[in-house]
């Protein structure tokens, strides 16, 4: 009975790992941020080109980045964010991309494309989706307050405040603050900055980028900085009109999400492909619906169902995080460290 | 009947194991009820069943995270309950140069805090140039999995009379059929709870799979980790229920299993 018992579970063995190595057909490695794309949209691509797309997800640039450099070879498209294009456009991981290839490119917002520092004239990345943090204000709870970042320095909503756990983000709030680049490499300005998150910090609770919006949604804080769709998310849809989101007045850091092709992929045709498909207007439109965000897709905004949760023109103040570069990191860092850890 | 006082002491240990087994299991059941909640949010607004509709219909990268856990899992655990049984007969019973050192070296994977075997197996796969895919995965599995196969068997074997196998041996019985008619049967108890042990370390392994996960071979855990990065779905609520489910009838079905093996 025993051999038996033996026999059947090295056969299933064999099995369910045949099946899981198997399938000759076209495949696309792709590695993208968990919930960035839907899934029926990548199906919908799978049926009409025929390609299956394996789909690895990642929560932070950083995972993304130390898989690949640590030997995760093997996809062929990566969607980093603009800093760390550059940086990997820096350290040859990236293959350039011809965007004549790309039928729907001339889809993008030209305004916004033209703003990228990060991979100028876009030789090594395609733009996917744009966004900013912003401050969520609870206005049941809050009146007489201006939008802009010297909401924090009110000390009578002192434990009701939360910003990101987050250096380029609560820096880059400081920096805007004080009319300086979110990217300024300058000691005296990154100081002076500190300063600021300094003045502000009596007045938080945390720094926190994980479960603020929870507490936000249930009452328990009243600004919180973060993405609007992390606050939307969590917050009872019928009571939405009770959350002010808006960018400050003096600006803000932004992002950019980037389809790259990976040096060396296998299947660069493929990958082709696929980022013309996501550009197209229709599927574009399907994905800033799901993230319900402004898309930087020209015809897509016409197509789309939902109201995003903010307009694309509100994102003209934002700036671009570009990649800061060793020595200005470094004071970035140690800025960060000092409020922070408090010394 | 008087009650002595030995039998109060014990209503008191009793009351705080069962406060603790009840703190224990309250997240477990937010948990469960969360899952049946309508909307995303973290308010209550209603009861549904859409969550556990759209974990079934409409979650494919998930259901296939699951079938690279569960590939890994059925396939790291069968290796290593095979090695790792051959190896515990091997130490018990024969003699031979650092048999001693053998044994404990086993147990090193289990000592060692996973994230130094994730890096140091990171940097040995990608020293000797092997791509990082599902195999690295299984491979780094059957590793960490081994020693608790041989603690089982070994635990097993030492427990029984080693005359039953010199009896064998006296009936004329060979090497090979000791093994298969004697010392597998005897220590089966200890190879099937170690073959299951090692089902579920790997199902739930993060830190090491993390390191040692390629394209395409994202499994379960490491799915659920990213994704609750962005505020936990109840799709995920839902599945924990499944899991919770399956994991409860798998442990009810093993006992009855190993009862009945017992009882043969």
């Amino acid at each position: 009975m025993m051999k038996r018992l033996m026999i059947a579970a090295f056969a299933a063995t064999i099995g369910l790992v045949a099946s899981a190595c198997g399938g000759s057909s076209e495949k696309l490695y792709l590695f993208n941020w968990i919930y960035y794309i839907p899934e029926d949209v990548i199906e919908d691509f799978s049926k009409e080109t025929g390609i299956q797309v394996i789909v690895d997800s990642y929560a932070s640039n950083e995972e993304m980045y130390n898989k690949i450099v640590g030997g995760g070879d093997g996809y062929d498209i990566v969607v980093p964010s603009g800093d760390y294009v550059s940086i990997m456009i820096a350290e040859g991981l990236l293959e350039p991309i011809d965007t004549s290839r790309l039928a729907n490119y001339g889809n993008l917002d030209p305004a916004a494309v033209a703003r990228i520092g990060f991979d100028p004239g876009n030789r090594y990345s395609v733009p996917f989706m744009m966004a900013a943090a912003g401050v969520s204000v609870n206005r049941t709870k809050v009146s007489g307050y201006e939008h802009s970042w010297s909401v924090f320095d009110r000390s009578d909503l002192g434990g009701r405040m939360t910003m990101l756990d987050d250096m380029r983000e609560v820096l880059g709030a400081a920096l805007k603050s004080l009319g300086y680049s979110v990217n300024d490499p300058d000691p005296a300005h990154i100081e002076e900055a500190r300063r600021v998150v300094e003045r502000w910090k009596p007045n938080l609770v945390k720094f926190d980028a994980e479960s603020f919006a929870k507490s936000f949604a249930s009452g328990e804080f009243w600004v919180v900085q973060g993405y609007a769709e992390n606050v939307f998310i969590e917050y009872p849809e019928a009571r939405r009109a009770e959350v002010d989101f808006f960018f400050p007045k003096e600006g803000m850091p932004m992002y950019m999400d980037s389809f790259c092709v990976l040096r060396g992929a296998k299947n660069v045709e493929r990958a082709y492909a696929f980022i013309d498909y996501m550009l197209r207007p229709d599927v574009a439109a399907r994905v800033a619906d799901y993230l319900m965000l402004p898309s930087p897709n020209v015809p897509a905004r016409a197509l789309m169902k939902v109201e995003p949760n903010y307009d694309f023109d509100d994102l003209a103040r934002g700036e671009f995080k570009e990649d800061l570069g060793r020595e200005a990191l470094k004071l970035y860092n140690d800025a960060w460290r000092r409020i922070r850890v408090g010394n | 009947m008087s009650r002595p006082a030995a039998r109060k002491r014990s209503s008191f240990s009793r009351s705080v194991f069962v406060g603790t087994i009840v703190f224990l299991s309250l997240p477990l059941l937010v948990l469960v009820l969360y899952s049946f909640n309508e909307s995303k949010s973290g308010a209550w607004t209603g009861f549904s069943v859409k969550w556990y509709v759209k974990l079934f219909t409409d979650s494919p990268q998930l259901w296939r995270a699951f079938g690279n856990s569960a590939v890994v899992a059925l396939a790291s655990a069968f290796v290593a309950t095979v090695i790792g049984t051959l190896g515990a007969v091997a130490v018990n019973w024969y003699r031979f140069r650092l048999r001693k050192y053998l044994r404990t070296l086993t147990f090193m994977p289990m000592i060692l805090p996973e994230i130094i075997i994730g890096v140091s197996l990171l940097v040995f796969f990608s020293g000797i140039g092997l791509r990082l895919s599902l195999f690295t995965v299984f491979v780094a599995h059957v590793s960490f999995n081994l020693p608790f196969v041989f603690l089982l068997v070994l635990a097993r074997l030492e427990e029984f009379d080693f005359s039953i196998i010199e009896a064998a041996r006296d009936l004329g019985a060979s090497d090979g059929q000791t093994l298969l008619r004697v010392i597998l049967p005897i220590s089966a108890p200890g190879i099937i709870s170690g073959f299951l042990t090692a089902v579920t370390l790997s199902l739930e392994d993060f830190v090491i799979t993390f390191f040692v996960t390629g394209p395409g071979a994202t499994t379960l855990p490491l799915y659920v980790y990213s994704a609750i990065r962005f505020g936990v779905s109840p799709v995920i609520n839902a599945l924990s229920v499944v899991m919770i489910l399956g994991t409860v009838l798998l442990t009810w079905s093993t006992r009855n299993f190993l009862k009945y093996i017992a009882a043969k």
